[in-house]
């Protein structure tokens, strides 16, 4: 579902990504880990169309991202880190927005409606998102990336700014979508999560990826048994930073 | 002040640091760009003054007055401006910038922050009236072969009036925000500032000076030279200073550094009432600040976010349009331009109502047409200008939102033809209203009328491209307030270009449009020859409007790919 080809950034002279390479398959929930700066938000940025690649090319369900854009893009749901959005439009109005965007069909107001009422925004739709909290925007996004039901959902830090509760429902979704056939790309560093959802890992450091596999594939590798996945990451980036 | 030092040092170091910035380049080139224009605008400035004061010294037994006059009224402009600026910088630096969070974090007295951020914009309200101000004294001190002394005075009392404007402004503010969120004081204060100003140039407009050179006027303007005579209020600020730079430039120094100190007095007295008054009242109304500022319009509730149908639309496009629309019209900060504009636009209508056509030597029917063609370019100046306010930040307007569009199933390039549609329909509006009526109020031949209203429609869509396809290639997204991107080099580059274009469609219409007009004056058939060349000529202005839209939409595309 997601292919990504040696796919390489360079900002000036820092390579912040070098000649990545994965295959992700439908309906699955893939967690990419990683320490600060290893090149995650990067990748994700660049598998959300937000950012351009220095080489290296990216398919969604066999469509070119980089040749056919607009095609591509209609597959992806894309959650940033950071939640800036428009705040002049109301929560209701940021979501038919979307859903005009991506050509979302049928009952709009129905599907918007349910999203809303699910991330617990349904009271709060008509007031300007200026007025939102963090979560709130937070959870506002996660529903409008929801809306157009993309085969692909690409998130960054889903769980930042979120409350337990919340934290809960996005964990239970994102399982529900990967059920469904959907696959789920996912930096994160809440190793909890990644360790509780994630059929499979990838470690990148240094704008390379340095393990790639299941939670017990990464154990084994990194040589530390019944450790949990917090262990695992100390250990594999300690080694590559020697 | 050790604690002053270090909350000035971060921008004392991003200052230093801004050379080994990625922007480094940009930011240069953008330096030399400013300052040539700066020394342009400054030299302009004192060839003015220089040329006013050299007139008024040769009439007789008036000069000097006038002069003095001029000086007290340029000094009371400069202490206006310099109020109205710090308001709105001391809003900005001590209640709405963004690093105000991690500021009051830290363990310093809001007092102290306050001092360190009314100091900054001290700096920042007033660099520009003092360098602008400075041809005018020049001017002064050489066409009165003024003393050194003179110069000394007046920089000393400029500082003291520059520290006594940011002193009221700060106390204003301070006052204000115990009682109204900042965010709402600034929309009021950017509101009032703009009807005042509009107020002031009607009135300006409506007295008419141009009568002043009217024998039959001049009893009246004998009576004005009497009352100017009169001596402002001795309790005013701007008397102290207009005294101290008079004294000085006539050669009475003691008066002069009485005034000079009385101003000085009376900054520091501010400076230690604000540091009084904020150790009190600062931290409540930056904590008042937090709150969402009051808006325009309260959202649609009906329909569930649903706009007035605009079916012929596609619907990521339909999306885009109406996402424009509103957040245009929630955000108050533009109100204000509108009034503007709508205000220009009445004193540009009424200008061309009172032109004494019927007192020239010239033929009426010749001056009105060449009035009315002139008038095509001034619009399109206009338009630049309003272009440049609104249209140019549209891309920037999405700040730190525009992940949205990077990562939406639209493309760059249909966004910005989006952005440009949206604008293009306002604008052209706008400057047929301008051009057609005042056609009317010129009188000119059906001709006329249709080559003008023509020749707008094809030019202002490249005018509203060049402003939305430039300012997608020099976006701002970082900026706190995008619509001051037009003061950026982007927007510096927009209108010359911009003036360029009009000046280049002018110059391709001007030879063939006079001959012809000539010919249906004199009586005569126009020559085959006078047709074809003004038809070559439209259709050569057809194609550099359809590039001037074309090729700026591209290549803002293509800059953003790279952003």
């Amino acid at each position: 579902m997601i292919v990504l080809k040696e796919l390489t950034k360079r900002y000036d002279r820092v390579l912040a990504v070098d000649r990545l390479s994965l295959r992700l398959e439908a309906g699955e929930i893939f967690g990419f880990i990683g320490p600060n700066g290893a090149g995650k938000t990067t990748t994700i940025r660049m598998l959300g169309g937000v950012l351009k690649p220095t080489a290296g090319a990216i398919e969604i369900g066999g469509v070119s991202l980089l040749e056919r854009p607009v095609e591509a893009k209609r597959m992806i749901g894309f959650i940033p880190d950071r939640p800036y959005l428009y705040e002049k439009l109301t929560g209701m109005e940021f979501m038919t927005f979307t859903a005009d965007l991506y050509g979302v069909d049928g009952d709009v107001e129905g599907k918007a409606m349910g999203l809303l009422e699910r991330f617990d925004l349904l009271n709060r739709r008509h007031e300007l998102i200026e007025a939102y909290s963090h979560g709130m925007r937070q959870r506002l996004i996660i529903a409008a990336a929801l809306l157009h039901d993309p085969a692909a959902i690409v998130v960054d830090e889903p769980m930042v700014g979120l409350d337990p509760t919340a934290v809960k429902m996005v964990k239970d979704i994102f399982r529900d979508l990967a059920r469904r056939g959907k696959t789920i790309f996912m930096s994160t560093h809440t190793l909890s999560v990644a360790e509780d959802i994630c059929d499979r890992i990838g470690i990148i450091h240094g704008g390379s990826l340095i393990a790639l596999g299941t939670v017990g594939d990464l154990r084994r590798s990194a040589g530390v048994g019944e450790g949990d996945l917090e262990e695992v990451f100390m250990r594999l980036t300690e080694e590559e930073t020697r | 002040m050790r604690t002053l030092a270090i909350l000035w040092r971060p921008r004392l170091l991003s200052f230093r640091n801004g050379r080994l910035s990625r922007t480094a380049r940009d930011r240069r080139a953008r330096l030399y760009l400013f300052s040539l224009v700066g020394f342009v605008f400054w030299l302009g400035t004192y060839g003015v003054f220089h040329r006013v004061l050299t007139y008024f010294q040769g009439v007789e037994g008036f000069g000097d007055i006038l002069a003095a006059r001029l000086l007290a009224m340029t000094i009371m402009t400069f202490f206006s401006l310099l109020v109205f600026s710090h308001v709105v910088t001391v809003l900005g630096k001590i209640y709405l910038s963004r690093d105000l969070d991690l500021v009051h974090s830290l363990p310093v007295p809001p007092g102290e922050v306050f001092l360190a951020r009314w100091g900054e914009s001290v700096v920042d309200g007033s660099w520009m009236v003092v360098l602008f101000g400075f041809p005018v004294f020049l001017a002064y001190g050489v066409i009165y072969k003024a003393q050194v002394s003179f110069y000394v005075v007046t920089l000393l009392a400029v500082a003291a009036m520059c520290l006594a404007a940011s002193g009221i402004g700060a106390l204003v503010v301070v006052a204000l925000a115990v009682a109204l969120p900042a965010g709402r004081i600034r929309n009021a204060v950017v509101v009032l500032g703009v009807l005042l100003l509009l107020v002031l140039v009607v009135v300006v407009r409506v007295l008419r000076p141009e009568q002043l050179v009217n024998p039959e006027y001049f009893l009246s303007v004998a009576f004005y030279l009497r009352s100017m005579e009169a001596v402002g209020s001795p309790f005013l600020p701007t008397t102290w200073v207009y005294d101290a730079v008079h004294g000085a430039l006539t050669g009475d120094l003691g008066d002069a550094l009485f005034n000079t100190a009385l101003t000085g007095s009376l900054a520091l007295s501010l400076a230690f009432v604000n540091f009084w008054v904020a150790s009190v009242l600062y931290f409540p109304g930056f904590s008042r600040a937090q709150t969402t500022s009051l808006r325009l319009f309260a959202p649609l509730r009906r329909g569930e976010g649903r706009f007035p149908p605009i079916p012929f639309l596609p619907r990521p496009l339909r999306a885009f349009v109406v996402k424009e629309i509103r957040t245009f019209f929630r955000d108050s900060s533009q109100w204000s331009q509108i009034f503007l504009i709508l205000g220009l636009v009445v004193i540009y209508l009424y200008n061309f109502s009172v032109l004494p056509l019927d007192k020239t030597p010239i033929r009426t029917v010749y001056l009105q047409n060449l009035f009315s063609f002139l008038n095509m370019g001034l619009a399109a100046f206009v338009t630049t200008a309003v272009a440049a306010r609104f249209c140019f930040p549209a891309v920037s307007m999405e700040g730190t939102a525009f992940w949205i569009v990077r990562a939406s199933p639209v493309s760059l390039e249909a966004l910005l033809w989006i952005k440009f549609l949206v604008y293009l329909v306002p604008l052209l509006l706008l400057t047929e209203v301008l051009v057609v009526v005042t056609n009317i109020l010129l009188g000119v031949t059906p001709f006329m009328m249709a080559l003008s209203a023509g020749t707008i429609l094809f030019m202002v869509p490249g005018v509203v491209a060049m402003a939305v396809g430039l300012g997608a290639a020099y976006p701002d997204f970082a900026s706190e307030n995008p619509a001051q991107s037009v003061t950026s080099f982007g927007g510096l580059l927009y209108m010359m270009l911009s003036a360029a274009f009009i000046a280049l469609v002018a110059v391709v219409e001007a030879g063939p449009v006079y001959s012809l007009f000539m010919t249906t004056v004199r009586g005569l058939e126009p020559s085959w020859v006078e047709i074809l060349g003004l038809t070559a000529s439209l259709a050569l202005v057809v194609v550099l409007c359809a590039l001037a839209v074309v090729l700026p939409l591209r290549l803002g595309a293509r800059r953003l790919e790279d952003v």
